[in-house]
């Protein structure tokens, strides 16, 4: 298990085992000073949010959405990478970091149901929570935004961290992204009217209660966890520990997964008491679908869209909203821990890059647009919630990442 | 000569009282009342708020929820809460005729003061009061929230006979419309639905084939009743408010708007605290406007809504 963990697009993640910074000792200085000026830029914007009427949202918004995009780079949180290191390289420390942020979230959640709705029994559902409907779209959802992940290289939340650190992909797999959305937007009639209106919304706390249904989603992550654990035991011991170094340890080195599946799981449930569940979609989707509206380009109206829980696209009229402002936060907080690390590698892209970002993206915002959500906000936060649609969109996406990725090589297009 | 000095002395009287006293007398209770009575057993506290999740990330300590769009109606028949579904829910509550019951929500008690006028419908009228200023000067006066669930034990409550005289009808409308009937129609809507320059406030589902108000009602929207800090404006302020519209008390007053639930806002101002003789009418402007040969005047000349 000496091998580092995978990064962005098969490269290796060179910077996980103590390589060398940059050379130069003057950019060396440069980086960490720059992104202490972000890090007190984004404090300052915080205090400003909050002295306006009803900021309080918006400020730790931004607050939420800076501490999730500083997680996602210090651990390279990328669901794509993770999911490849165990199909790949038989190493399961990536999967088990993101089954570490799944049991952190289940009982947290299920802590915050117990006073948000004491009774689960009902015909209501928790507020906000990713509760999506399930059936044959939202497989299609998972299956094409596994393959817009294994075809860009990773998943939005991905990408939304990898632009902070200059990655040459990242902006056309998001520009492709606001396309996909909109595609999404003109099959969604149909779609629901196939199929959607008729999908169950399923709880399972409605039918197994709190306590069973925290039982069941601890129970399903120990199964999985198992056989990963073991093939964790059996793998190389891991690399003897050099003399401790905190600074370098946080702001260097790459986290291990666990410790950034802990952390993701932490957020998810302090983002879900005090605003609303994690997801990265919601603004993206949003203002496509704003831009798509503006050019006439959509329906009137997209039938029982706005009903559903799930990334709301609603167009608000406001300037700043609580998903734009988190997503703000996490992009320039990934910039400034790239900077910090110097992992801020800006690069010209390449034809190839710009060609798999923008075909990836469009399958990534169509996946996410008729599911409702993302890796992040139907999967993570949909599992977390004790939602059906959250593991129904989680299996099909690695499916459709696993398949993408063996027929991709076999035709020799994906590496 | 003696009963003119004892109503002197009772005004008085009246006026020396502490505020606190006062509250539980009249429609509005002060949030420095409601703080000291937090824990009060004939209290109870309800939150009925338009925004989902507002309640549950944070309510005044001890309060309940009461969703309006599932709790306070039936959703199939379009109508507010059955007798059997609304005794279920004061009971659940804690709520009896003798309860001092708080409502308060978001969005200057918009749809707390819905509340009010649903649970009049049933027989609690004066014991049911509105937080002056809402969750808005609630949270600006820094009080405290809570998350933990209030459980109140629940009452004996038993649902008295609907009060027919707090809800306006179709054929009472009409009849006012078409001059049958003498009274005042308020109509608390934006002006540019008054007009009929829209159909709605842009991004609503639930529309009229026809765009314009009823004739001979009257303009005011609900929010002029309201102070920057969500409290209600004075009796004076309010009294002359809608008597610069015409509606000074001395006729039967039936308030409405697009659905039913802003106007009850107004509802409770002119009913509860001026004391009018005030109806609302809940079918408003989705069910006038939507019906068949009804007359409606449109001054923006947009009457339908397909070219």
């Amino acid at each position: 298990m000496n091998r580092p963990l995978s990064d962005e697009t098969g490269a290796l993640d060179l910077w996980a085992e103590g390589a060398p910074l940059s050379l130069d000792p003057a950019r060396r200085l440069a980086g960490p000073l720059l992104a202490l000026g972000l890090a007190a830029g984004l404090v300052a914007a915080a205090r400003l949010l909050a002295d306006q009427p009803q900021g309080t949202t918006l400020a730790l918004s931004l607050v939420l959405g800076s501490l999730f995009g500083f997680v996602l780079q210090r651990s390279r949180f990328c669901f794509f990478c993770l999911w490849r290191d165990l199909i790949d390289w038989g190493d399961p420390r990536g999967a088990l970091g993101v089954l570490a942020a799944l049991a952190v979230g289940i009982a947290g959640y299920t802590a915050v149901y117990g006073a948000f709705l004491p009774d689960p029994s009902g015909t209501r559902l928790p507020p906000q929570a990713h509760i999506g409907p399930v059936g044959p779209v939202l497989a299609l959802a998972g299956l094409l935004f596994g393959a817009g992940m294994a075809i860009s290289g990773s998943c939005i939340s991905a990408h939304l961290y990898r632009l902070g650190e200059g990655s040459p992909t990242a902006p056309f797999a998001l520009l492709g992204t606001a396309l996909g959305f909109g595609l999404g937007f003109l099959a969604w009639n149909p779609l629901y009217l196939a199929s959607i209106s008729e999908a169950p919304v399923l709880w399972l706390p409605r039918s197994l209660g709190y306590a069973g249904a925290l039982a069941a989603g601890l129970a399903a992550l120990t199964l999985l966890a198992w056989p990963l654990l073991r093939l964790l035991a059996s793998g190389p011991p891991p690399a003897t520990p050099r003399r401790l170094d905190v600074a370098r340890t946080v702001f260097v080195e790459r986290w291990p997964a666990w410790a950034g599946g802990l952390a993701v799981g932490a957020l998810s449930v302090v983002a879900y008491f005090r605003i609303s569940p994690l997801g990265v979609t919601a603004e993206i989707g949003s203002r496509s679908r704003q831009a798509a509206a503006g050019l006439d380009l959509l329906p009137a109206r997209l039938e029982g869209l706005d009903a559903f829980r799930g990334c709301a696209t609603v167009i608000r009229d406001a300037l700043l909203t609580p998903n734009g402002v988190f997503v703000a936060g996490l992009v320039l907080a990934s910039f400034a821990a790239a900077l910090a690390a110097g992992q801020f590698k800006p690069a010209r892209p390449t034809t190839g890059q710009v060609v798999r970002g923008l075909i990836g993206g469009l399958l990534l915002g169509f996946g996410a647009m008729i599911g409702l959500g993302c890796s992040i906000g139907t999967f993570l936060s949909g599992v977390m919630a004790g939602a059906v649609s959250g593991w129904v969109f989680g299996l099909a996406m690695l499916a459709g990442v696993t398949a993408t990725l063996l027929v991709g090589r076999r035709l020799g297009a994906l590496a | 000569m003696r009963l003119r000095i004892l109503a002197a002395f009772a005004l008085l009287v009246g006026a020396a009282l502490p505020l606190s006293a006062r509250a539980e007398t009249g429609p509005l209770v002060t949030t420095e009342w409601l703080e000291k009575k937090l824990d009060d057993p004939k209290v109870r506290i309800v939150e009925v708020s338009v925004e989902p999740g507002v309640f549950e990330r944070g309510h005044i300590p001890n309060a309940q929820n009461v969703v309006w769009h599932t709790d306070l109606v039936e959703t199939v028949t379009r109508d507010i809460a059955s007798p059997e579904k609304f005794q279920a829910l004061a009971r659940r509550l804690g709520v009896d005729k003798d309860t001092t019951v708080v409502l308060y929500g978001d969005n200057n008690n918009w749809f707390a003061a819905w509340g009010a006028w649903v649970f009049a419908q049933y027989g609690l009228t004066d014991n049911v009061k509105l937080l002056d200023g809402g969750r808005k000067k609630w949270e600006a006066e820094k009080r405290p929230l809570d998350t933990r669930t209030a459980e109140a034990p629940p009452s004996r409550f038993t649902v008295a006979q609907t009060a027919p005289n707090l809800r306006a009808r179709l054929a009472d409308v009409l009849a006012v419309a078409k001059g049958e009937r003498d009274a005042k129609i308020l109509d608390i809507r934006s002006p540019d639905e008054f007009s009929g320059k829209i159909i709605a406030p842009s991004g609503v589902q639930e529309l009229a084939i026809r765009a314009g108000h009823i004739p001979g009602s009257v303009n005011v929207p609900w929010a002029r009743a309201v102070n920057a800090d969500g409290t209600l404006k004075s009796k004076e302020e309010l009294r002359k408010l809608y008597a610069d519209a015409g509606v000074d008390g001395s006729k039967p007053i039936i308030t409405t708007c697009r659905i039913g639930e802003r106007s009850s806002h107004t509802w409770f101002v002119l009913s509860r605290v001026l004391g009018y003789d005030a109806k609302n009418y809940d079918g408003s402007w989705t069910e006038y406007g939507n019906t068949v040969g009804v007359p409606i005047v449109n001054v923006a000349g947009t009457v339908w809504g397909g070219k």
